[in-house]
């Protein structure tokens, strides 16, 4: 039995990245810490598929970008959520909560 | 995708460079932040970065995936296919050349024929509105048991059809003649267009300049001498000037111009030179120089000599409009019955009508050009199919030369998709070529064809390639490419990859199936060829069969003049006066050997008229007997034959015992089993005093080159009217075609007034009636010569291509003892096996056709043994040759290097 590992669940991605996006201005690293944080720790964000979905969402226009100098001083580019990502994140949102309450419900059905 | 999306997408698109730069430095800064957490935890600056790299992982990759939003995935694919394509095509020029050709040539043949077959049926007259809804009148019936169909009608008839009908919103009489406009030197015989009230009604079309007639100056009885111009004709001869109110001369007719119409329009003229000048049909009959005509031609039944457009009313249809239509023309029938109670009554002649195609072609009587013409557009067809075929083969021999190379792409992760893809994109590439080539090719070719074909002296110069055969070629090109492409692109994706790796660019398992496939598709194209070289042949006969066919004259040796004596008053006297004097002149020049005058001649005109033979009831119920009245030299100048009896001479004066000479057939016709000659006629009612037959003359076909009944008699032209028509025949010694100049200039000296002559070659007229036939040999035989080229190539290629795949083996057997000459015999086998088996589907497909190409051959059976066995003969022959080259490479097999490659 190989342990399972604790990664973002497929589909959830943009779903993370809004909702961190949501706290305010972040760029790529930001954003990559910030999930890893709030998880505890449970929840690793693969850099690989980190900035591909950050192009995928910007082309669905629910996120934009620009260039500004970080706290430390260096260039980076930072991410914002726009009001139709706002919308995008409420409706998957609940439609995440959904799809979560009837997974369990069929879990639980199936334990007893 | 939604619009803002795809905009995001376009900009991402045209930033793609910059973004890559940028997601670069991004990933950058991402590495070095995360090196300095690892710094934090104590690691070397050295062992941070590498452990930041790791933990981000392939960059190229993260880029590619980025990059997908970036741009038109899809579209890159393709873009990336393309150019690898036109690498490969420019690295093989033979291959590419050899593609490119076979297929301009596949898709410029069809696009000339779709071009002719379009031009004789389908394409629309131009400002023709709502064509769906217009027809031409064809009007049927049964004369002696034998179905007619005729398009031409009376005015009479015309105007009956009109008022007894109801299914039509418009309804238009229309035809043209040749008719001299112009006045003195600059006087040309021109296509003058003679149409009806409300003929213009029909289209959209407004005039350039001026107007349309008004519905009184087409009036019946008597049109008003207005004349509305082409456009062409506006140009060439006016500038394009305002001429409204000039007057303009047209044959005998002094008319005002009234307006010009537009550019591109030639009402319903059918092809050759658009009309150059408009007149009211009405004004042209009412001045016919023919005085019963012109003063009866709205109310009698004897000129059939225009036709009659009509257009449905909406929610009529066709057979409704037929049967409305048929209707009235049995009325009409009876109304002429009543006039001339010798035609039979309509229970036994049941006269139908029928609202047909516009185009005549397109009607139901399309006649021997337009036929032929839709057999070489399948010949078209078959070329394009045989092209496919050895293009897909072509292919395929790449696909295999290239088999490993698509192995190792295989095995390097190319999709199959993506290898399909390219090959698809690559036979697309080829077939856009083929169709540029065969572009240039239907351009080039396509006016030779149109010579051949159409009508001689079209005035407009010919653009083949316009939007529709344009059209048509994208569309071949398209499914060629498609076709050819797919074959071999299915076979390469079945590749197997160890196999091929293993085994190189030779050998390996599935080459004799694949080989199976190719000698099917070449099974195919010989097949192919050989049914159109049978066809070829057919016709080629016909052709030589018509030719050397005796009309019962002489073709090449005569000239034919019409004098026209127009816009003067010329009384019979006069006319007979100058038709002396013409024929005196004639008479009277070197190059002239006899001339003659004749009242009517073969397939220029014939007259007809009652007879009467004592002992027989109804003469009509016969046949339809035709006769010229013509001077004593008619025969030796025409070089027809009196079999028996004499010819008339110069005693057969007015006055003297009326004469006649018969054909071989009309005697045998009327008088069987006994002795004409002495036999007495009447001519013209059965009142007249006895014509004794004096002689009996071989059979001439007048007005049909097949089927002509024969039944034609002669009569001595100061006997029987002197001043009805007036054709000069003379027999010259030279060129003709020099002579036709020579004699135009000497008659025109005796013309009075604005009178001219016009001057035509004989054989000129008769080839008009050979054309169907010389069109289908020269088509034919020009397909088939090329679809034989294509197969044989085709063949080399495939013996070619076996015999390079069976070094190895054949070296085997030289060394084990197989002498050269087996070797040899079993290369050679190979393609004969292959032509022989294709030649015979190819003769079982001729056969299976055969019955529907007879009735377009000449005097020629469609299943000629001769043909059939030649065209086979010649394909065996054509199958070792293509063997001989690649059997000479076998028989020099090397068995040393057979045994060393193991």
């Amino acid at each position: 039995m190989t342990e399972i590992r604790p990664e973002v669940l497929p589909g959830t991605l943009d779903l993370l990245i809004m909702k961190t996006l949501s706290l305010g201005l972040m760029h790529g690293y930001g954003i990559a810490q910030h999930i890893h944080r709030l998880s505890g720790d449970a929840l690793r964000v693969e850099e690989g598929s980190l900035y591909p979905a950050l192009q995928r969402i910007q082309l669905k226009g629910w996120v934009t970008s620009e260039w500004k100098v970080s706290a430390t001083g260096r260039r980076a580019r930072f991410y914002r959520l726009t009001s139709a990502g706002r919308r995008q994140l409420g409706l998957e949102e609940s439609g995440f909560h959904r799809s979560v309450a009837a997974i369990t419900r069929v879990l639980r059905g199936a334990e007893s | 995708m939604t619009i803002g999306e795809l905009w995001r997408r376009l900009r991402f698109w045209r930033r793609r460079d910059a973004l890559t730069e940028e997601l670069a430095e991004e990933l950058e800064s991402h590495i070095e932040l995360l090196a300095r957490d690892f710094e934090g935890q104590g690691m070397s600056r050295a062992e941070a970065l590498a452990n930041a790299r790791r933990r981000l992982g392939n960059v190229g990759r993260i880029r590619e995936t980025s990059r997908d939003s970036w741009g038109f995935p899809l579209l890159d694919a393709a873009a990336q296919d393309l150019r690898y394509a036109l690498r490969g095509l420019r690295k093989n020029p033979a291959f590419t050349a050899a593609v490119v050709l076979t297929l301009g040539l596949g898709i410029g043949a069809n696009a000339v024929m779709f071009g002719v077959v379009d031009r004789l049926m389908f394409r629309p007259f131009p400002y023709l509105r709502s064509p769906g809804h217009v027809h031409r009148v064809y009007l049927r019936s049964t004369d002696r048991g034998r179905e007619v169909v005729s398009s031409a009608t009376e005015f009479t008839r015309y105007l009956d059809l009109q008022r007894w009908t109801t299914s039509f919103s418009q309804t238009a009489a229309f035809t043209d003649r040749s008719i001299a406009v112009g006045s003195g030197a600059a006087a040309r015989e021109r296509i003058v267009a003679l149409v009806g009230q409300s003929f213009f009604d029909f289209f959209d079309a407004v005039p350039v300049l001026g107007r349309f007639f008004l519905n009184e100056e087409a009036a019946v009885p008597k049109g008003a001498n207005v004349v509305v111009l082409g456009y062409g004709f506006w140009q060439t001869e006016f500038g394009g000037r305002d001429v409204i109110g000039q007057s303009l001369q047209v044959g005998p007719l002094h008319c005002t111009i009234v307006g010009v119409a537009p550019r591109g329009f030639v009402g319903v003229a059918e092809d050759g030179p658009p009309p150059a000048v408009f007149l009211p049909i009405t004004t042209y009959a009412s001045n016919h120089s023919n005085v019963r005509q012109r003063e009866n031609y709205y109310r009698n039944y004897n000129w059939g000599w225009m036709g009659m457009m009509v257009r449905r009313k909406p929610g009529v249809s066709r057979d409704q409009a037929s049967a409305d239509l048929t209707g009235a023309y049995v009325r009409s029938w009876n109304a002429e019955r009543a006039l001339s109670p010798g035609l039979p009554p309509a229970e036994t002649a049941q006269p139908s009508a029928l609202a047909s195609g516009m185009k005549s072609a397109a009607g139901p009587d399309p006649g021997l050009e337009a036929r032929t013409a839709v057999w070489v557009a399948g010949v078209a067809l078959i070329v394009l199919l045989i092209t496919c075929a050895n293009v897909a083969n072509l292919l395929l021999a790449r696909a295999l030369r290239r088999r490993r190379e698509t192995a190792v792409r295989v095995a390097l992760g190319v999709s199959r998709a993506r290898l399909l893809g390219q090959c698809l994109v690559e036979s697309l590439v080829l077939a856009v070529l083929g169709a540029a080539a065969g572009l240039l090719i239907a351009q080039w070719g396509g006016v030779g064809i149109r010579r051949l074909f159409a009508a001689t002296g079209t005035a407009t110069p010919e653009v083949i390639t316009d939007g529709r055969t344009l059209a048509v070629a994208g569309i071949a090109a398209l499914a060629v490419g498609l076709i050819a492409g797919l074959a071999p692109a299915v076979l390469a994706g079945r590749a197997r990859i160890s196999e091929s790796l293993k085994s190189g660019a030779r050998g390996g398992g599935g080459v004799r199936n694949r080989t199976r496939v190719r000698s099917g598709l070449l099974l195919a194209q010989v097949a192919l060829s050989v049914g159109l070289l049978i066809g070829a042949g057919l016709f080629v006969r016909s052709l030589d069969r018509v030719k050397s066919l005796r009309l019962g004259y002489d073709v090449e040796p005569v000239l034919v003049a019409t004098p026209n004596f127009r816009g003067i008053p010329v009384t019979d006297q006069e006319q007979i006066a100058v038709g002396r004097r013409v024929l005196q002149r004639s008479r009277e020049l070197p190059g002239v050997e006899s001339a003659a005058w004749a009242g009517s001649f073969p397939f220029y005109s014939s007259s007809g008229t009652g007879l009467y033979i004592p002992g027989i009831d109804s003469v009509s119920k016969l046949g339809r007997f035709t006769y010229q009245n013509a001077t004593a030299d008619y025969f030796a100048t025409m070089g027809t034959r009196v079999l028996r009896g004499r010819p008339f001479n110069a005693q057969d004066r007015s006055g003297t015992p009326l004469v006649a000479v018969v054909s071989e057939s009309m005697a045998r016709v009327l008088w069987p089993g006994r002795d004409a000659l002495g036999q007495c006629m009447k001519v013209g009612a059965d009142t007249m005093p006895c014509t004794t037959v004096v002689g009996i003359a071989e059979d001439a076909h007048q007005r049909s080159l097949i089927g002509d009944a024969h039944l034609h008699y002669y009569l001595p032209l100061e006997q029987f009217g002197e001043g009805e028509g007036f054709i000069l025949i003379a027999r010259v010694r030279g060129d003709p075609v020099h002579e036709v100049e020579t004699l135009r200039r000497e008659l025109q000296k005796e013309m009075p007034g604005e009178g001219y002559v016009v001057v035509r070659r004989f054989g000129a007229m008769v080839d008009s009636q050979r054309r169907s036939w010389r069109f289908g040999a020269t088509m034919f035989s020009a397909f088939g010569v090329l679809a034989v080229l294509v197969a044989a190539v085709g063949l080399y290629g495939l013996i070619g291509y076996n015999v390079d795949q069976r070094m190895h083996e054949l070296g085997v057997r030289v060394a084990l003892g197989a002498r050269r000459m087996d070797v040899v015999r079993m290369v050679t086998r190979q393609g004969v096996t292959l032509s022989i088996l294709g030649t015979a589907v190819g003769a079982a497909l001729a056969l299976f056709a055969s019955k529907w190409l007879q009735p377009l051959l000449f005097d020629q059976s469609a299943t000629d043994p001769l043909v059939y066995g030649g065209v086979a003969a010649l394909l065996v022959l054509v199958a070792v040759v293509a063997c001989v080259s690649p059997a000479r490479r076998a028989s020099g097999a090397d068995p040393n290097v057979a045994l060393r490659a193991e």
